[in-house]
């Protein structure tokens, strides 16, 4: 058999329906036991699960109904940090900042049993998600370490932990996604150190989702990452990123951003088509992967379907077109 | 002098400052002598021994639960609950909040907190003619973002941008209030540049803009005028030191008000410090936290500057001691003298929750009237 082409997949988060938004207030405020609360969240995930399987999506996530902010997530569920007040990102959007207070250790897995769930509701391969450990440090603050790469390399082995277990648990795709490795080009090499600690002795396929920073500034290091593939947001940026790979071939998977997350505006599917045949003519399409620019969860539940869809249609006419499998 | 006399002498000053300003408001429109005897008191009190202050930006979420947040008013308007005047309505006021907690934390000079600014880029770039505004990009090495303007055409100051935001801070504290603008290299360097194709002109341009802009707000008068430069002190920046240097000139020419220029997010090491010490400015500010090589750079300090020390540790929510805070102090002034050295955060606060905000604050005025002490 061939190898398969233009593979359809997503960043990871969606946004939440507003029964879960609401719920998760409510249980906030402990008006809802926890339980109910993750009775809904199954349900909207199983809803996602459907959706992606229905728009014939390849590489499916589970959504992350169940998380809050992608790097508070894990150190919720970690030893030695705890929350501070809400801090803001960008225009009225605020995340609990965690705050490391003392050595970070796992007690229990994070996120095998939300990812064994949701394989369990489809026959394709569902992304074990897991936030890298240079992320995680880069967006919590340190009380207890005092040193950004001890902080870094501590969360590193927790991260590796967890990835053995979602292997040990079935996936084939794990993704550890690091948005902030692109921010100070300085500590490159931490964050790579940091990465080879947590995908040690992997036999699954690994992914990284790179976003928002100076990107000419750690490509092509970036390819020194010891990971199958790399997710780059490029409708964003009107595919200026592909220009590097002219003077620096791409030797990786590509997962290539075709739709901005960040935009109401819904794109042409012709305008992704475009880009999706700008990327083929840097990466085959045996290495390309197709999917948004990020997490899709700062869109409306009808946006984000919408974009998906634009997606999927793109890709399918696109291999049509070009006779591709 | 002995302190107890000192801190006297300070209240004395804060009384009559505000006697003045209940004069200013009812001799509004006289002659202009209250005003000129006001800002002498004013400047009298500037130039007291060791002053502290804030650098920018503070957390604009509720102290506690159902407190003022300028967060709940904007997603009120989200969900079609209240209108864009309720939310300017709670942000001037959770503005006079801010004022009122620098002031009771000891804050000697006051920034309004930028509470309306939606990004230190977009606040400026959406007032000048010649933008556009496009997507988010991260915000140097924070996990904050802004969306990044792009220049289309020449760009054009067509009216004051920060006034009415200055004029309300100022009628609503007796203290002296900074006016903060970002600076033309910064704003350029965070840019798309889609006319010139050129920063330095790109850079120059802004300066001619907002040196305009420096001198609507002067007329207002501010205590001083802050223009934040943190793009000079990232790495890889500083063969720009040049077109910097030339642009900081055209961007002070002709103003009489007190100016500042503060760096942040990295020390002056890859520069050549005595250049950038020697620009025409009173103050300069350094972030001693994401530069602790600014030490260093203290050693050729010029006796006629003043100093903005940033000694707190605004991106990061452990507290420093009350001690370590008068240490630091004690350290820069062994450098610059105690009546040229500004005590502030290593940046504006609001990377930091409101309650650590809110504590570093009030450390930061507790150890600024200690080394007052412990230094006069």
């Amino acid at each position: 058999m061939a190898d398969p082409v233009l593979l359809t997949t997503s960043v990871g988060s969606f946004p939440k329906p507003d029964y879960i938004t609401k719920a998760r207030a409510e249980a906030s405020r402990g008006k809802m036991p926890r339980s109910e609360l993750q009775g809904l969240e199954q349900r909207a995930t199983e809803e996602w699960i459907r959706f992606q399987e229905d728009l014939g999506v390849d590489i499916l996530v589970d959504g992350e109904m169940y998380r809050g902010d992608m790097a508070a997530y894990f150190a919720e569920n970690l030893e030695g940090f705890e929350l501070g007040g809400a801090v803001r990102s960008y225009g009225n959007r605020y995340y609990q900042k965690p705050i490391a207070i003392g050595e970070v250790r796992r007690p229990n897995s994070i996120t095998v049993e939300w990812w064994q769930y949701a394989q369990s509701l489809t026959n394709k391969p569902v992304k074990g998600m897991l936030t890298g450990p240079y992320t995680i440090a880069d967006w919590s603050f340190d009380e207890h370490y005092g040193s950004r790469e001890d902080f870094v390399m501590a969360l590193a082995d927790v991260i590796h932990a967890e990835a053995v277990d979602l292997q040990a648990a079935g996936a084939q795709y794990i993704q550890i996604d690091e948005p902030a490795i692109s921010v100070r080009p300085e500590e490159f090499d931490i964050a790579r150190r940091a990465f080879e600690v947590v995908t040690a002795g992997l036999s699954a396929t690994t992914l990284t989702h790179i976003c928002y920073g100076d990107f000419s500034t750690i490509y092509p290091a970036m390819l020194d990452l010891p990971v199958d593939n790399i997710d780059l947001e490029m409708a964003n940026s009107g595919y200026v990123l592909l220009d590097s790979f002219r003077k620096a071939p791409f030797t990786k998977q590509l997962s290539m951003g075709v739709v901005d997350v960040h935009s109401h505006v819904m794109e042409p599917v012709e305008e992704v088509k475009a880009g999706i045949l700008k990327g083929l003519e840097l990466v085959p399409a045996d290495r390309l992967l197709i999917d948004p620019d990020c997490g899709l969860k700062t869109r409306t539940v009808d946006e984000a379907k919408e974009k998906l869809r634009i997606v999927v249609q793109a890709v399918r006419e696109v291999k049509q077109e070009k006779g591709l499998a | 002098m002995s302190a107890p006399l000192l801190t006297g002498i300070r209240g004395v000053h804060t009384i009559i400052s505000t006697v003045l300003y209940r004069v200013d408001r009812t001799f509004a429109g006289a002659p202009g002598n209250w005003y000129r005897r006001r800002e002498h008191i004013l400047e009298k009190r500037m130039r007291q021994n060791l002053l502290s202050t804030t650098v920018g930006n503070y957390p604009r979420v509720a102290l506690e639960a159902g407190g003022a947040s300028v967060r709940r008013a904007w997603t009120r308007l989200d969900r079609d609950q209240v209108t864009i005047d309720n939310v300017h309505t709670e942000e001037d006021g959770f503005t006079t909040e801010v004022l009122k907690e620098q002031r009771a934390a000891g804050i000697d000079v006051v920034t309004d907190g930028q509470v309306r600014w939606d990004d230190a880029q977009t606040y400026w770039a959406r007032g000048i003619e010649g933008f556009d505004i496009t997507g988010l990009i991260r915000w140097f090495d924070t996990n904050t973002y802004y969306r990044q303007p792009m220049l289309k055409s020449a760009p054009k100051w067509t009216h004051p941008i920060a006034a009415r935001d200055l004029e309300y801070a100022k009628s609503q504290t007796d203290l002296p209030v900074k006016a903060v603008i970002t600076g033309p290299y910064t704003l350029a360097k965070l840019s798309l540049d889609e006319h010139y194709g050129d920063l330095q002109k790109f850079t120059f341009a802004l300066a001619e803009v907002l040196n305009q802009e420096a001198k609507a707000l002067e007329a207002l008068g501010p205590a001083m005028i802050q223009f934040d430069e943190p793009a000079i002190v990232r790495p890889g920046n500083e063969g720009d030191q040049a077109i910097f240097e030339q642009a900081m000139r055209v961007l002070t020419a002709g103003l009489s008000t007190k100016t500042a220029l503060y760096t942040y997010f990295g020390g002056i090491g890859q520069l050549d410090a005595s250049r950038i010490f020697a620009l025409p400015f009173d103050v300069v500010g350094l972030d001693f936290w994401m530069g602790p090589e600014n030490w260093d750079a203290l050693e050729s300090f010029p006796a006629e500057k003043e100093l903005g020390l940033g000694i707190v540790d605004a991106r990061n929510t452990k507290l420093e001691s009350v001690d370590e805070i008068v240490e630091g102090v004690k350290r820069a002034a062994g450098h610059v003298s105690t009546d040229r050295i500004h005590v502030n955060p290593s940046c504006g606060l609001e990377f930091l929750p409101r309650d650590r905000a809110r504590a570093k604050l009030l450390r930061l005025g507790e150890a600024t009237a200690r080394a007052k002490e412990a230094l006069s």
